[in-house]
């Protein structure tokens, strides 16, 4: 079509032609989509890493007694690590080995305490109270406190995080 | 019903008759593939924009959080690598596609009356997309962008009168950093972008009301509409620019130096490709010349093609025309003149930085910190208070990790107060050594392999030699280099410089060593250096 201009004929052509420029511009967008889209939306899907920390030493536990003991996290927000602090409560005994809870409250995320008179773990903000095992006892929480892996590695506990 | 909708669309809209206006736009019969550089400058901008919004959920403009961002968003993030390299290379062609562009309509002379303020209105965008490539080259704060930043910005400093004042502005005061860093970023993704629109928007609204001036001469025929016609030329090259584009970016990954190093006063500053022949013109131009080639020479380009259309007012728009001659012949003089500086500039063009390849005080620093019994190993351990050093990619800045390694209880510099009779726990060089080693860290190095037999020559090397003396690429430049010293002293002659250096030259500035170190470190480091010819 250098000097001749388009034919009144070439209808067929210009369909052809209509197609091939949406198919090429629609596949350059999409890599270019895709790529982005990618970039942008791959850290949504990554999955949590867990690894295993050294929580205490077993010579720190009293018998059967729930100790409280903050665990030191060190965890990558993208590209800075961030330390975030949890306390967890240990409970030992030869029955039972290890058992690690987690001091959250269930209900709205307050620090439940180890009362010792009762043998309860209470919170503090609306009366919630579990019983050692971390199962509810009473009050609002809608579940058991969370129960973390543990194991006994040589002399010390290790928790799973 | 599809039908239905869209008529419903269009008699609110009248979107039918932008469609039209926007395609069915008459094109002068033998409008060709010379035509179509316009719309490559434009499929570039818009992969520029997608891939820079990308860049811009990663990217954090502090000096501090700047590298490590890039360097998580290159080795962590599933296509960030390449998300990078299209932003990266895609800059690179978008200055060549607008240069070609540019060519192109100074050859068809399509810059003639009455398209004057569209040639201006290109010139615009042109120096736009230019300050584009100099804002962005910033933003990774590395070596490479924060030495040449700092030499764009003394250019600036150089202007007559005014240029302290510019420079400051530039700046954010009068020391390169974090203010520079917001300013300069802002200006990449806020001010430059809002003029790209603003100058976008005129030039294609001007070529729309004057059309597009077409062949040299006219060519008989009817008219060929825009669409698809004219936009299938448009598509095809696209295609081939974008796909020269994403393998540019697939196979050649975008670069990241070290971390900026503001007391690295040996890094030799270089430029982007596209501004090395400004660069390589500076050195022609010493001390109070410089002006000549920072402001006149580019000043005196950049208005003569300004003042282009209105010099060159003959209606012949054939390069070769008696009325344009002289004006093809400076244009292509200029352009000659630019290609010929830029591959000067390219000759002499520094080796790309490699974090792998470890000099002595990279090394010295890695044995210091990592080495069985050292001090950083007393808390940096697993399961230790902190994270082993390789863990922990500190991203702190250097003032902070000094004042740690001399008390590393004070990990909060002022929350304590220093005992000032107590000794450091690092001394300088150590310090700098390990500075040099956490810098290889971050800019995503492996260890390095150190055999045991020579660690403690290395160390040695790392912490005091290279305080004067350069070697392997790191060290000052008091002393002498000794990268090749092998070539011209044998192990002996080395041991005995450094055991008394004033037995050789007489009076000399080098500290005597022989009552320092021991006799047989001695004998090592000449051995160790011998073998660098
Ligand atoms: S948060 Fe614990 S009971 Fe409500």
């Amino acid at each position: 079509m250098s000097t001749a201009g388009p034919l009144p004929g070439s209808h067929g052509r210009r369909n052809f032609l209509s197609r091939f420029v949406v198919a090429v511009q629609a596949a350059i967008g999409g890599a270019v989509s895709c790529v982005v889209g990618g970039a942008a939306l791959a850290p949504s899907f990554a999955s949590h890493t867990q690894s295993w920390q050294r929580a205490a030493a077993l010579a720190d536990l009293a018998d059967g007694v729930p100790t409280p003991v903050t665990l030191r996290l060190i965890r990558q927000d993208g590209y800075r690590q961030v330390v975030d602090r949890r306390v967890v409560y240990i409970q030992r005994d030869e029955a039972l080995g290890v058992r690690v809870l987690d001091s959250t409250c269930t209900h709205l995320g307050c620090r439940t305490r180890y009362d010792d008179a009762s043998k309860h773990f209470v919170c503090p903000c609306h009366g919630g109270v579990y019983d050692m095992d971390g199962s509810v006892l009473d009050g609002p929480p809608p579940a058991p406190l969370r129960r973390l892996e543990a194991r006994i590695d040589g002399t010390d506990v290790v928790v799973q995080v | 019903m599809w039908t239905a909708l869209l008529d419903w669309i269009d008699s609110r809209t009248g979107i039918r008759a932008l469609r039209a206006h926007a395609l069915d736009e008459p094109l002068p019969p033998g409008t060709g593939w010379l035509f179509t550089t316009g719309s490559v400058v434009a499929l570039l901008i818009g992969c520029q924009v997608l891939t820079g919004i990308g860049l811009s959920m990663y990217y954090v403009p502090s000096p501090s959080l700047a590298y490590d961002s890039l360097r998580y968003l290159m080795s962590q993030v599933p296509l960030g690598a390449l998300m990078r390299g299209l932003h990266f290379w895609g800059a690179s062609f978008i200055v060549v596609a607008a240069v070609v562009h540019l060519l192109r309509v100074f050859l068809t002379g399509s810059y003639k009356a009455p398209r004057e303020v569209t040639w201006m209105t290109g010139l615009v965008l042109l120096l736009v997309i230019l300050g584009f490539s100099l804002s962005g080259y910033l933003l990774p704060w590395d070596q490479k962008a924060y030495w040449a930043t700092t030499v764009t910005i003394s250019v600036a400093e150089s202007s007559p009168v005014i240029g302290g004042v510019v420079a400051n502005v530039l700046r954010g005061g009068d020391e390169l950093g974090a203010l520079t860093l917001g300013r300069w970023y802002a200006a990449h993704v806020f001010l430059l972008p809002g003029a790209l629109i603003v100058f976008l928007v005129a030039h294609i609204a001007l070529m729309r009301k004057h059309g597009i001036s077409g062949p040299i001469s006219p060519q008989a025929g009817a008219p060929v509409p825009f669409y698809p016609w004219h936009v299938a030329k448009d598509t095809l090259m696209m295609a081939a620019v974008f796909a020269a584009l994403f393998t540019a970016a697939l196979l050649l990954p975008a670069h990241l130096d070290e971390i900026a190093n503001p007391a690295d006063a040996d890094y030799i500053p270089r430029p982007e490709w596209y501004f090395l022949s400004l660069f390589q013109l500076l050195k022609y131009f010493p001390g109070p010349l410089e002006v000549v080639a920072t402001q006149v020479v580019p000043g005196v380009v950049v208005g003569g093609m300004f003042a282009l259309p209105f010099l060159d007012r003959g209606p012949n728009r054939h390069p070769w025309a008696p009325s344009r001659r002289v004006f093809t012949l400076l244009f292509s003089m200029v352009g000659a003149g630019i290609v010929a500086l830029t591959v000067m500039g390219l000759r002499d063009a520094p080796v790309r930085f490699d974090p792998n390849v470890w000099g002595p005080q990279s090394m010295a620093g890695y044995l210091t910190a990592e080495d069985g019994g050292n001090p950083c190993a007393r808390c940096h351990v697993d399961g230790g208070p902190a994270s082993p050093v390789q863990v922990t990619r500190i991203s702190r800045d250097e003032g902070w990790l000094t004042f740690h390694m001399s008390d590393p209880a004070a990990i909060a510099p002022g929350a304590k107060a220093v005992d000032p009779t107590a000794e450091p726990m690092l001394d300088e060089d150590a310090t700098r050594a390990v500075l040099a080693y956490l810098r290889r860290l971050r800019a995503g190095a492996s260890p390095p392999e150190v055999p045991a037999a020579s660690a403690t020559v290395v160390k040695t090397l790392g912490t005091r030699c290279v305080a004067c003396h350069r070697l392997d690429g790191d060290g000052g430049d008091t002393g002498p280099e000794l990268t090749h010293i092998g070539a011209r002293r044998d192990a002996e002659a080395i041991r005995r410089i450094v055991t008394d250096p004033n037995d050789e030259y007489g009076d000399s500035m080098m500290p005597v060593y022989g009552p320092r170190l021991d006799a047989g470190l001695i004998a090592a480091i000449g051995d160790y250096l011998a073998a660098k010819k």
